[in-house]
């Protein structure tokens, strides 16, 4: 093992990391309001390929993201429509709009499998920064994705922890009649939360198919849908150990592939299990602790509101 | 300006249930005519196409069966945990499972007699899922472990316990060093109905017609209905949810698991990463359409099996086989929809959408 892999293993950490943050914080919000998306995945795909045609046709990397911000918040809705305003369930409804997202994905991107891309988001060239040892390779040196990933995080604490909006938004999520009765919307926040995870989630998938591995294909996405869930449950719903999470579980992905470089014997397959293996200690750490104190999950997380029925 | 809002209908509408279904495949049928005519298909020859592929004479027949079975028990694994409120998301993981214990059955017992190695592969399913579902199911019932995202996170963990053991050690040596895994022996396999149908789709048949009269027609699938409808009732009543709840789910992992252990050896004769191939999420919508009942659980099956061969047998006309997995998760959102129109309606009531006027004549 040498200094150039190490280095190169903390950027793929912080890169992989930035992909898995952006969907997470989506899935957070939309949580947070008190509507759980297992749609991540298909979001996310939906997020991928339209970025990466958009990029085809137009070859404008920013434009690109912005199509797949707004078809992630699009794939969105459809689940926010179904649950929030019809008060579905939420597991199978978010189950099936991974099916959904993924089949139409498949779909939309035929035709564009195995073509070179049309644009991607270069990496940001940090003046003195950049040129920094170790610091700047691993931190300087990254897509803006990873930048805007660190705004979105920054972004998502202040509106939910510091404005009424977001207090408006986790009373939804813990106690929706009591959010109703205080003046708001329960529908229309919980539909804007879902919308804003949709989008990060098309965000995320812009972010693999514009830059992490600039091509489509077929199952690109490859289960980090899941992962972006997971890491919402192991960050006990709150940005900064997202944050965190998301270092920790991208070093997962990053190191799968380099194992053998580093000449450790061991399965990078086995490894991959670790951020699902995580995340279910620290569920039952929760539960377990739940006896003493609350959960850090929101109270009223998967239970439809329906005003007339209170 | 007049605010639509949902308001629950007296009466449930009559035939709700194969209603919502006949809506959620009409519009599922509709948007795939829209998106076969966007790829420039004739969406009435790949349709047609569809249903002789599925259904058209006893071999498709035989095949769209063979189809139904993982995805009718892995319904039915939804459906059992379901009808005491709890949600398995992990037949996906249980199916895998099932299907690595079946695997290591058949590798154990090559020297033994058909019958015998044919039911042990099975029993080796049923054990395997059972053994998947044990986690989630003591964690929750225990100490309360929301058993939605354990199920969830162990389905990615099987999928890659599955992908080890084909890359390593189960690796093939004959195999070129493909990551394959060895084919169980051919005296291991299930013995043939008709067509390529295997008994795989009796014992299937039989199974959930035996949850069905557990969970509808004895006291031991009353206490679970009373529990999933009201945990408070059923404790006021002096059951023991935290065994009933561990149990049901080690069930319906159980369940999964046998799916497992007839793909094994009644369609993919190997172990193979692609061997559930997403069955176990399909049977979440399949127990969601069949509204949780065990007992509907078989003819939604069939309905996905037939849409699933047949998406398969579009391909050769040049048709994407993402359009099947469109339409299945179509014909849910469809029928979810209709579902809730079954039992609300939407009525306009006067008032601004959230505003004051509104909450003054809600409260």
């Amino acid at each position: 093992m040498n200094e150039a892999s190490l280095i190169g293993l903390c950027a793929a950490s912080v890169s992989f990391g930035a992909l898995l943050y952006l969907a997470a914080l989506g899935e957070m919000v939309s949580e947070k309001a008190g509507i759980l998306n297992l749609g991540v995945e298909g979001m996310m795909a939906m997020g991928a390929v339209t970025g990466f045609m958009t990029a085809l046709e137009f070859g404008n990397p920013w434009l690109a993201l912005a199509v797949a911000v707004a078809a992630g918040a699009l794939t969105a809705l459809l689940h926010g429509w179904f649950t929030v305003v019809l008060g579905a369930e939420q597991v199978v409804s978010g189950l099936s709009l991974t099916i959904l997202g993924l089949g139409l994905a498949a779909y939309l991107g035929k035709n564009a499998v195995g073509r070179p891309p049309g644009a991607v988001l270069a990496p940001v060239d940090w003046p003195v920064l950049s040129d920094i040892r170790w610091i700047g390779p691993v931190l300087f040196q990254q897509s803006p994705m990873v930048y805007l990933s660190v705004l979105v995080g920054v972004v998502v604490w202040f509106i939910l922890s510091r404005t009424r909006t977001g207090l408006a938004l986790r009373a939804a999520g813990e106690s929706a009649s009591t959010a109703d009765a205080a003046g708001h919307s329960v529908v229309g926040l919980r539909l804007a939360a879902v919308a804003v995870g949709g989008g990060l989630a098309g965000a995320s998938g812009a972010y693999l198919t514009l830059s992490l591995t600039p091509q489509w294909a077929e199952g690109i996405t490859a289960g980090r849908g899941w992962i972006a869930v997971a890491l919402v449950i192991f960050g006990a719903w709150k940005p900064g150990r997202v944050a965190l999470g998301a270092l920790l579980f991208g070093g997962t992905l990053a190191l799968k592939t380099r194992l053998q470089t580093f000449g450790v014997d061991f399965s990078p397959i086995l490894l991959s299990m670790l951020p699902y293996l995580l995340t279910i200690g620290v569920l039952v750490a929760i539960s377990i602790r739940a006896r003493n104190r609350p959960s850090p999950a929101p109270a009223s997380l998967g239970i439809a509101y329906r005003r007339e029925e209170r | 300006m007049n605010r639509p809002v949902l308001v629950r209908r007296e009466q449930v509408l009559r035939g709700g249930q194969p209603r919502s279904f006949a809506i959620g495949l009409v519009v599922a049928l509709t948007i795939g005519i829209v998106l076969l005519l966007g790829a420039g298909h004739d969406p009435i020859a790949v349709y047609e196409r569809m249903f002789v592929a599925a259904l058209g004479d006893p071999d498709s027949w035989s095949v769209t069966l063979n189809r139904a079975v993982p995805l009718g028990l892995a319904g039915l694994a939804v459906a059992i945990a379901g009808s005491m409120g709890l949600w398995n998301i992990g037949a996906e993981g249980q199916i895998l499972a099932g299907a690595m214990m079946a695997a290591g059955v058949a590798r154990i017992g090559e020297g033994w007699p058909g019958p015998v190695l044919v039911t042990a592969i099975l029993v080796g399913g049923v054990v395997g899922g059972s053994l998947w579902a044990l986690g989630p199911a003591v964690a929750r019932s225990q100490i309360g472990v929301n058993e939605i995202l354990t199920t969830l996170m162990l389905n990615e963990v099987a999928l890659r316990l599955v992908q080890w053991l084909i890359h390593g050690p189960w690796k093939d040596p004959d195999s070129f060093n493909f990551p394959l895994a060895p084919m169980i022996p051919d005296h291991g396999r299930l013995p043939v109905l008709f067509g390529r149908a295997h008994v795989g789709v009796l014992i299937a048949l039989v199974v959930i017609i035996l949850f069905a009269i557990a969970v509808n027609r004895t006291a031991w699938g009353f206490e679970l209905r009373v529990a999933g409808s009201s945990g408070a009732t059923a404790r006021y009543a002096g059951l023991s949810l935290e065994r009933k709840t561990a149990t049901v789910l080690v069930m319906a992992g159980g369940v999964a698991g046998l799916a497992g252990g007839i793909e094994l050896a009644g369609t993919a004769d190997r172990l193979t990463e692609g061997i559930s191939n997403g069955f176990g999420y399909a049977g979440i919508i399949v127990a969601a359409l069949a509204l949780m009942r065990p007992s509907g659980v078989a003819a939604v099956a069939l309905l996905f099996g037939a849409v699933q061969i047949g998406g398969q047998s579009i391909q050769t006309m040049g048709v994407s086989s993402s359009v099947s997995t469109i339409l299945q998760a179509l014909i849910l959102f469809g029928a979810i929809g209709a579902g809730v129109l079954s039992r609300y309606q939407i009525r306009l009531i006067p008032g601004d959408p959230g505003g004051d006027e509104a909450k003054a004549e809600a409260s």
